[in-house]
């Protein structure tokens, strides 16, 4: 694919690159990034996403992009709310798959000397990889509350603070959500699933604060070098697994009868406005309330056990839970006037100014901690990326190493590591992603977000 | 031929592609490798039968469905099966059953947890020596 080089951060895929596209797609990387991202199909998907009807502005890709199904993992597009599509497909199988960030009265000068008991009791009080369930005991009447109110319901339960609530995205409802919305099978699949991490690239990390590269919004969020915070990662797990399934599944039968067309079939779609396409934004509303109340329930958990190794006094407050798998509508610029739109962020996360943004490395590597700027309002919809991006397939990454290998790997670097499968932690390696510093360096130096923080790893649990 | 399948590599997600003498054994083989994906199935014995229909308003809708299925009983039962009948399969739906045993973490070795099968690259054709399914699923 010829690509026009905009500057060194970005790059432009034209409509006339193939018939059917009816705006351009702007790639965010450097020449390094970009050399990754070609040897996958994730410019051709980034390209299909600028057919999706609607479609205002350009179709986006983040610099962590990588080829998805349908549409690009780290692909932003916003479609008019009044003659827009929406599209399952647009946000993915793990609904609000997010990330959360909570700080901690401890530094690591507390933690290191009993980091492999914290570690381990992390690990044991928070269910992670498959056949782990649910430790909290949820009726359907309370399932249904979970879908429509989001972590309000672990609040009232004694699961948190209303504090927890003030630094959520959407304070973890969406309106409009629906549980009647949501099949009788995703609540199957969900119920046993809520307080628990699951497997793949989700995880918990316990980290601290290595470099502070702004030391006035550090401080904004209590942040100082040393300072130790944990980050989780997981999302909707079953219940947003199946909702996306059974959704697209209806919306590529509607597509026929509101006379669409998509070059691939996952990116099934429908009026925003249809009933299929309500129906769907309600279920989905419904599954990202799953997933607040999922991470708000970890949380719960994390702190317990925290407070077990370090005392009653531990406080860890959130500091912020954002989504990045997800379908919102948002009013922005668009040629010059206001309007409102949907903003599909599929492997992206909101980064509106002045809104922390997390971009977690692989494991093992540095995370970092941004805030949005006004560059994000003005290109990218208050979008930037989510993570580093995966460059190897999970059987490559499984060649030429053991589980036992990385976690003495990791172990020689001060990071304690615990997962319940081996392929939890070979698939995951470090070198199965993009350099997180590249990736940061183009949404950084793109204006999209700016860097706050460095934080780094010294305990993994993974599914 | 013998039905047989094959794991394809993608950046982020898996494939497989089976291949069979007919469309009923190509779609079988490609059950037993989404089974692979999700477990070593060495270990798994067929105790437990469940019932399997699939609908959908094409064949592949049918087919990712179906294979669907078996995420949806992984992921609410722990069912893993190694054994499938098709007994049935017109324009509407495929109907059959499975046969396997619960996951067992103590005595089961779990591989890749899948979310969904996927209509992405997906293809089902018949060739010269009977038939061929490709199918990415989300992992």
């Amino acid at each position: 694919m010829q690509l026009e080089k905009i500057d060194d951060y970005r790059w432009l895929i034209p409509r006339t690159y193939k018939p059917g596209m009816r705006t351009d797609a702007i790639v965010y990387a450097n020449e390094r990034l970009l050399e990754a991202i070609r040897k996958d199909q994730s410019l051709e998907q980034a390209a299909n996403v600028a057919m999706l009807p609607g479609i205002v502005g350009r179709a986006l890709a983040m610099p962590d992009i990588h080829q998805g199904y349908g549409f690009p993992i780290g692909g932003v597009a916003a479609v008019d709310e009044q003659i827009g599509v929406v599209s399952p497909g647009g946000v993915g199988f793990d609904i609000n798959c997010g990330v959360r960030l909570l700080s901690s009265s401890l530094t690591l000068k507390d933690v290191k000397p009993r980091l492999r008991d914290l570690v381990h009791q992390l690990f044991r009080d928070v269910p992670s990889g498959t056949g782990q369930t649910s430790r909290f005991s949820v009726s359907d009447s309370d399932l249904n509350q979970i879908l429509e109110k989001g972590p309000r319901w672990a609040i009232e339960h004694g699961m948190g603070s209303e504090a927890d609530l003030d630094n959520t995205e959407e304070r973890g409802c969406i309106a409009g959500a629906d549980a009647y919305a949501v099949s009788a099978r995703a609540k199957l699949r969900g119920k046993p699933q809520l307080g628990t991490l699951g497997s793949g690239n989700h995880f918990l990390e316990v980290q601290y604060v290595d470099e502070i590269f702004d030391t006035t919004t550090a401080s904004r969020f209590n942040l100082s070098e040393g300072k130790i915070v944990l980050l989780i990662h997981t999302g909707s797990r079953g219940l947003g697994h199946q909702v996306c399934t059974d959704y697209v599944s209806q919306l590529d039968e509607a597509m026929r009868r509101y006379d669409l067309y998509v070059p691939d079939r996952q990116l099934a779609c429908a009026p925003i406005h249809s009933p299929e396409g309500q129906r769907y934004l309600k279920a989905m509303a419904a599954a990202a309330n799953f997933a607040w109340t999922n991470r708000q329930c970890i949380a719960h958990s994390a702190r317990g056990a925290f407070k077990r190794i370090f005392g009653e006094g531990t406080a860890m407050p959130v500091i912020y839970d954002v989504a990045h798998n997800i379908a919102k509508l948002e009013t922005h610029n668009v040629d010059g006037k206001q309007k409102r739109v949907l903003v599909h962020r599929k492997g992206a996360t909101r980064a509106f100014p002045g809104q922390p943004v997390f971009i977690p490395g692989s494991m093992g590597t540095a995370s970092y901690f941004l805030v949005g700027r006004e560059g994000s309002m003005r290109e990218t919809f208050g979008s930037a990326c989510h993570g580093a991006g995966r460059v190897l397939s999970r059987a490559a990454a499984k060649k030429g190493t053991t589980a036992k290998e990385i976690q003495k790997e990791l172990e020689s670097r001060g990071i304690i590591v615990e997962s319940l499968t081996r392929e939890g932690l070979t698939e995951e390696r470090p070198e199965a992603y993009k350099d997180i510093e590249a990736v940061v360096d183009v949404v950084h130096n793109a204006g999209l977000a700016a860097r706050v923080a460095r934080l780094k790893p010294i305990g993994v649990i993974k599914g | 031929m013998a039905a047989e399948f094959e794991l394809l590599e993608h950046t982020s997600d898996m494939g497989i592609l089976a291949r069979g003498g007919s469309r009923n054994e190509t779609l079988i083989a490609a059950s037993k490798g989404l089974a692979s994906i999700l477990v070593n199935p060495a270990g798994f014995k067929p105790l437990e039968e469940r019932f399997f229909k699939a609908t959908g308003s094409d064949e592949a809708a049918q087919i990712v469905n179906w294979l669907n299925e078996i995420l949806f009983f992984f992921d609410t039962e722990g069912m893993v099966f190694v054994e499938f009948d098709i007994e049935s399969w017109n324009t509407d739906e495929v109907i059959g059953r499975a046969r396997g045993e619960r996951f067992d973490i103590d005595r089961h070795e779990f591989r890749t947890a899948v979310k969904a099968a996927t209509y992405h690259q997906f293809e089902s054709h018949p060739t010269p020596q009977g038939w061929e399914i490709r199918v990415f699923v989300d992992v």
